[in-house]
């Protein structure tokens, strides 16, 4: 979620100058981004010689302004600069400023495959038989369509399954029919697509 | 089951007899209707018949005493039937067999018959994570018969998956045609 970001957070980010690289600074942002966990502040508080507890707020602070960035989609450095405060660091500014448009694309395409909805259509298989015989027609020759869809729930509910399968056996006239639907979905999408 | 024409009641036997009948191929079956409609128009000739059955059963590698126990029971007609009633007789009998033959492939089994599919698609116009997104998404429900219930079966598709769905169902519709 994107909180507005606070004076205290460009205060806990100035704890960066104590960063050992700019490979460092790097790295931390990157890893903030996804979880402020508690690992990432220990590794973060001996990398910097930090206090562990300044390093769990730098790691959540980072979190706050990548996300920020992330919401509002800044995309050009003037519109991340004009977020610092005038007496914050200028190099370090300038840096934070380059690292965040650097992952922004990245981390935009990332949340919108992460984004709740319903089980995802990963892969579809098909094929066609032909029933040649049944308990009541001893001999006949009717093709018959099983179509099998996997899909990936996203969000899974605590305790279910995140990856479904479900197999589908389709009659011609059933075929005949979603293929109807499905053309009159392109249909509609062309419409909107030319508006 | 009663014959339109006689208002007879069939024995049970004929019922098992007539279910036999659907074991014949079109081939086959439409030669024993010939060799039945022959008789018919000349029912004194009943050694020619029998000599057509044996001829018939011999060819198809089935034993003759069934067969003509099989037709014993097609043939629940009175004798002297006139020419005009037993050709009405033998075509009745070939559209309820085809009306019959439907009936049973339309009550094959069938696993997981898909039942309705309904559609909606949209734009997604931001997320908890991104203020403003522009998305386009497509969601299907599947409504799949499992036994004597339905299960609703629901998934998300982007536009391209979308065009691969749609562009495999016209392949395995092309697949269909080719067997038919």
């Amino acid at each position: 979620m994107a909180a507005a970001v606070s004076g205290e957070d460009f205060t806990n980010l100035q704890l960066l100058l104590k960063a050992p690289s700019k490979d460092a600074v790097r790295d931390v942002c990157v890893q903030s981004h996804r979880a402020p966990s508690r690992r990432l502040a220990e590794t973060t508080a001996s990398a910097f010689s930090i206090p562990a507890a300044q390093a769990a707020q730098l790691v959540q602070s980072l979190h706050v302004l990548s996300h920020h960035v992330l919401f509002y989609n800044l995309s050009s450095p003037e519109q991340i600069l004009a977020l610092f405060p005038e007496s914050f660091h200028s190099s370090l500014k300038n840096l934070i400023t380059k690292i965040l448009l650097e992952n922004s694309p990245t981390w935009r395409t990332e949340a919108v495959s992460d984004q709740i909805s319903l089980p995802q259509l990963k892969e579809l298989d098909w094929r066609v038989d032909m029933v040649t015989g049944s308990d009541s027609v001893s001999r006949m020759s009717v093709p018959t369509c099983l179509v099998q869809l996997k899909m990936e729930d996203p969000c899974p509910s605590a305790g279910g399954e995140s990856v479904s399968t479900v197999t589908v056996e389709l009659s011609r006239e059933s075929l005949d029919t979603i293929l109807d639907g499905l053309g009159r979905i392109r249909d509609q999408l062309s419409v909107v697509a030319g508006k | 089951m009663q014959l339109h024409f006689t208002k007879d009641v069939l024995p049970d036997s004929v019922s098992t007899d007539f279910q036999n009948l659907n074991k014949f191929n079109e081939q086959q079956f439409h030669r024993l209707i010939e060799i039945l409609c022959q008789f018919l128009l000349e029912p004194k000739e009943t050694e020619r018949f029998m000599q057509h059955l044996t001829e018939f059963a011999g060819e198809h590698g089935m034993s003759a005493g069934p067969l003509r126990n099989l037709m014993k029971s097609v043939l629940l007609v009175p004798q002297g039937l006139n020419e005009e009633k037993a050709a009405h007789f033998a075509q009745q009998w070939g559209e309820h067999y085809a009306a019959l033959s439907r009936l049973a492939v339309g009550q094959t089994l069938m696993v997981n018959q898909l039942v309705d599919m309904e559609w909606k698609f949209g734009v997604t116009v931001g997320t908890s994570e991104i203020q403003k997104v522009g998305n386009v998404f497509l969601q299907l429900k599947l409504v799949v018969r499992k036994g004597n219930s339905t299960e609703n079966v629901y998934m998300e598709l982007t536009l391209p998956q979308f065009y691969n769905f749609l562009h495999e169902m016209e392949r395995a519709k092309a697949s269909m045609e080719c067997f038919s």
